[in-house]
């Protein structure tokens, strides 16, 4: 790709040569081009014209880079790459909002088919608090919202949940536990909780998310020699240090999970072999893996052990920096490579992807595993979010506005078993750690035994579907008999105040509230209050039935 | 033995998951055929897991007095003209019941990948999360009735993969213990009257959409009710377990691991795994393996007597593996040597169900580099486990996408280890 080529080269004369680059590319559009490429047949029309051109221009003499050792350098250099980049001035004005998004989804998966209803306002309530916050509303919080008689009281929840620290804590704890679930690195040496406060610090201040990755993939963290009882110091307490240790800064493995992560490009297996299912060749996987090298990087022999082959940097659509970089320039090279680079309309949809998966229970495709070959559902839909995305700045907060503001977020729950129906209904999803832990600790009240017990046996890989994900007969057990938790449950102040509330169905109403964010159905109404008749002992019916919300389904679940 | 292809029985609907459900004893109880006479019979297994490779040449495929040797020496063993590496002193007396397999070639050699691969017969990679050969066990052997899970593993493993929760693995993180939350104060009417609730209470989000997340949980409930109500919980205890015994497997955390493992199978679990770890060593590796073989040795001689003298070992299948081999070139790492990792020739023991006791399998060349007879894949070793399991390796199980996948895909059952 010369034009990045070109770019990296030019950038550091800041923008001197941005002529040359000013053209735009379609997002959109630059999906098949990068195909194309892969398969070295004709590339897209307009880069060839522009290779040409660079051809015929005289080799510009070799520019001198400033060492970028500094992680302030660093961010220097790529916001100089980044002002450069050319899509951000043409698109500013583009218009894409939620009705614009479920249009083109409906059009694309039916406009025949049976769409589920829109959630009423309970469930939409919870729904938004566990997805943006990451618990569950307080019933204070459900009596509220449904009482607002404003048309557009659903959009300003979500403008006011964004704007909250608790957003920003959620949405980190997420990248940390994606970062960090495959990591073996030892312990001592990383720190995913200053990770988590980084990236918590960055989602508050609406830090773009080219500008998080930029920082996370071009780290370069230097171990503290000086004392003996320093040698675990990889400064991993600088939180954007934490992605390149949690790989050990190992070459091969930041290669694999900067593909994984940042692109939903599964390359991993290319290490030792041609990619089984994908046009991925080994080569390929040890160019990028070259970038993450601290010195010379050589790929092993597969045939000897001891015969290998020195590898360049060269970036997946074959983008090479154009004279040898030092290993921090490298860093700085792969990140503008992976972030500031039209053609890899991965990066945005990546993004895209993972957050429509975490909202509706299903990605357009897998989120980390997608390869060249491999297609995805309703590419349109997802290409275009991908592309407006980038155009606004790679915002996050607009990528989560748009998608909860549609009616394809806002749909009832529906067991999906094809992936025609995808998108028609959402799917009912279990929830994750942290959100069972808040739900289990708004009732109990702060306890650190609790909390950590359910870290750990509702721990799962983020990056995991939905629909493959296991509950575990651990968990059952834990909810319905571990000590703690029960005599908390007994002794929680939910309780203390049920028993006091005379009116039978006043209890229910703040029961259900309190537990599940809504108000109980007729059913549930008559069932409770037949249990409470039954029962002698008011606190022991109560115990009985807080026991039962605790451990149903709905409690562990996003409906 | 569980097929749903079975004549007679084309023209009932079933489901995947209850397919997969279904077990041998299920379909054999109306035969007049009661799950305890089915048990005796019925193959069991435990899986010892030496987690991180150990070294061919430090455990059955020495090669002492060579370059490559390093200063692992052999010792003999009750087979005459065969030794093994002089740590398992133990097991070089129960020879006659191990058949040794020496040529297994690999293809991972990466840590993941081989876990994988040796777990599940099948290479990581591809759309489909293949299930750990324990939760093929546990679906094909296991009874849907039992109070105890039907796979136990000490230690971590690997997931059920698309065979889903019924066959998940019960984890145990330290033998000896009831597993954790089992016991609750209540009484049991006060138990039930909760659980009546909770199936109505779950039916409305059932009735909302969530049908096939309430079924999973009702399942999770049900097995878990079930094992908190078990007289057999106590297989998870050691205390009914004499000193002496406790003395014979080794007072240390994988020691323990095999007695409880063995008296799961007793109480009729189907497959259990022990696994020990720390056995990559890159450095060190002279000095390290004394003491980790050192108490696999003990352990793993201690559970061959023991379930001998049981009269257990004829229908257990006991597997003692890592998930490759390392390098036979003796590395230069500090603070002392090792030996990286290696793929292309490994080996493991195999004892008890089905297995031909006394048995050597394959030879590797004097350097240890390459297998020079009779190579084996892994694929050729789940057959021969499927074999001693009595296990048909042919049948097809069913992802949820409806993808029908052999149990084994390839591979030849190695005929000269079994009986």
């Amino acid at each position: 790709m010369p034009r990045l080529t070109l770019l990296l080269a030019c950038a550091l004369l800041v923008l001197a040569s941005s002529d040359s680059i000013a053209q735009t590319g379609k997002a959109t559009k630059s999906r098949t081009a990068a195909q194309k490429n892969k398969k070295k047949s004709a590339p897209k029309k307009s880069t060839r014209k522009k290779s040409a051109k660079a051809r015929k221009r005289p080799a510009p003499k070799a520019p001198k880079l400033p060492p970028l050792k500094t992680p302030a350098d660093k961010q220097k250099f790529l916001a100089a790459i980044r002002a450069s980049m050319p899509v951000r001035r043409v698109g500013s004005n583009l218009r894409y909002t939620s009705y614009d998004l479920d249009r083109s989804l409906e059009y694309r998966v039916g406009r025949d088919r049976i769409y589920a209803p829109v959630i009423d306002d309970e469930r939409f309530v919870r729904r938004v608090h566990l997805d943006l916050v990451g618990r569950p509303p307080s019933a204070r919080k459900v009596r509220e919202f449904v009482a607002d008689t404003m048309k557009s009281k659903r959009m300003r929840l979500i403008d006011k949940l964004l704007a909250t620290e608790a957003y920003a804590r959620k949405w980190a704890r997420y990248w940390k536990n994606v970062i960090f679930y495959e990591s073996t690195a030892n312990r001592n040496r990383t720190n995913p909780q200053a990770l988590e406060d980084w990236l918590t610090e960055q989602f508050k201040k609406g830090v773009p998310w080219d500008g998080i990755v930029a920082e996370l993939v071009s780290a370069m963290p230097v171990r503290n020699k000086a004392k003996k009882k320093d040698k675990n110091d990889w400064s991993q307490k600088t939180g954007q240090n934490n992605f390149v240790l949690a790989y050990e800064n190992k070459a091969p493995l930041l290669a694999a999970q900067t593909a994984r992560l940042f692109m939903g490009i599964s390359i991993q297996c290319a290490e030792c072999h041609d990619h089984p299912f994908d046009a991925w060749k080994r080569e390929q996987f040890h160019e990028l893996a070259a970038f993450f090298s601290r010195g010379k990087y050589f790929m092993p022999n597969l045939d000897s052990t001891s015969k290998t082959t020195e590898m360049q940097p060269k970036f997946l659509l074959g983008e090479q920096p154009p004279i040898k970089l030092t290993v921090h320039q490298r860093r700085v090279a792969i990140a503008a490579y992976l972030v500031y680079n039209q053609d890899n309309y991965w990066f945005a949809r990546s993004f895209v992807n993972r957050i429509w998966n975490e909202l509706l229970g299903d990605g357009f495709y897998a989120i980390d595993s997608l390869g060249p070959d491999q297609e995805c559902l309703h590419p349109s839909v997802v290409n275009r979010i991908a592309a407006v995305f980038r155009y606004r700045n790679f915002d996050p907060r607009w990528v989560f506005r748009l998608m909860m503001n549609t009616r394809a977020y806002q749909r009832e729950i529906q067991t999906i078993d094809k992936d025609e129906e995808l998108f028609t209904a959402v799917r009912p999803m279990r929830l994750n750690s942290g959100q069972v832990k808040a739900s289990v600790l708004r009732l109990t009240g702060p306890d650190r035994n609790i909390g950590r017990a359910l870290d750990r046996e509702f721990r799962n890989d983020p990056s995991i579907p939905q629909r493959d994900l296991e509950g575990t007969i651990q968990q059952a057990l834990f909810l319905m008999n571990n000590p703690t938790l029960q005599s908390k449950l007994n002794a929680s102040k939910l309780k203390k105040r049920l028993v006091t509330v005379k009116q039978p169905r006043a209890v229910l109403t703040q029961l259900y509230l309190a537990v599940l964010s809504r108000r109980p159905t007729d059913k549930e109404f008559a069932r409770g209050l037949k249990h409470l008749r039954q029962v002698p002992n008011r606190a022991e019916a109560i115990e009985d039935l807080l026991w039962v919300l605790v451990n149903s389904t709905e409690f562990l679940t996003k409906r | 033995m569980t097929s749903t292809h079975q004549p007679g029985h084309q023209q009932i609907p079933f489901t995947r998951r209850q397919a997969i459900g279904l077990s041998a004893a299920s379909l054999l109880a109306p035969l007049g055929l009661c799950a305890e006479q089915l048990k005796r019979q019925q193959r069991a297994c435990i899986l010892v897991w030496l987690a991180g490779a150990p070294s061919q040449m430090e455990t059955w495929d020495p090669k002492p007095g060579t370059a490559n040797g390093g200063p692992t020496k052999a010792i003999k063993t009750v087979l005459p003209g065969v030794s093994i590496a002089e740590h398992w002193p133990r097991l070089a007396k129960s020879l006659n019941t191990i058949a040794v397999i020496r040529s297994i070639v690999g293809k991972e050699a990466a840590h993941a990948r081989g876990t994988y691969h040796l777990h599940t017969g099948r290479r990581m990679g591809g759309p489909e999360k293949h299930p750990t050969f324990g939760s093929v066990v546990a679906a094909e052997l296991g009874d849907v009735n039992s109070d105890l899970p039907n796979f136990v593993s000490i230690g971590k493993t690997l997931s059920s993969g698309f065979l889903g929760v019924k066959v998940a693995p019960f984890i145990v993180n330290r033998a000896g213990q009831l597993p954790a939350n089992v016991a609750n104060g209540l009484a049991s009417p006060r138990v039930s009257r909760r659980l009546a609730l909770l199936k109505a209470q779950d039916a409305e989000l059932s009735e909302a959409g969530a049908a096939a997340l309430v079924e999973e949980h009702r399942v999770l409930y049900e097995r878990a009710r079930r094992l908190m109500t078990s007289p057999k919980l106590k297989s998870f205890k050691l205390d009914s377990e004499p000193d002496a015994k406790q003395q014979a497997y080794g007072k240390n955390r994988f020691g323990q691991g095999l007695l409880v493992a063995r008296r799961l199978i007793e109480s009729g679990v189907p497959f259990v795994e022990v696994s020990k770890g720390g056995w990559d060593m890159h450095n060190r590796l002279f000095t390290r393996i004394k003491t980790s073989a050192a108490e696999v040795d003990r352990g793993v001689a201690a559970l061959l007597g023991d379930l001998k003298q049981r009269g257990l070992l004829e229908r257990t299948l006991v597997i003692v593996a890592g998930e490759f081999g390392r390098t036979p070139k003796v590395n230069t790492k500090t603070p002392a040597p090792g030996r990286d990792h290696w793929a292309r020739n490994f080996g493991l023991l195999m004892a008890g169900a089905g297995i031909k006791g006394g048995t050597v399998l394959g030879k590797t060349s004097a350097n240890g580099q390459e297998v020079i007879d009779r190579a084996v894949s892994v694929e050729d070793v789940f057959q021969t486990i499927c074999r001693a399991m009595k296990i048909d390796a042919n049948k097809e199980l069913f992802t949820p996408g409806g993808r029908p996948l052999k149990i084994v895909d390839g591979g030849k059952a190695i005929g000269e280890i079994l009986v």
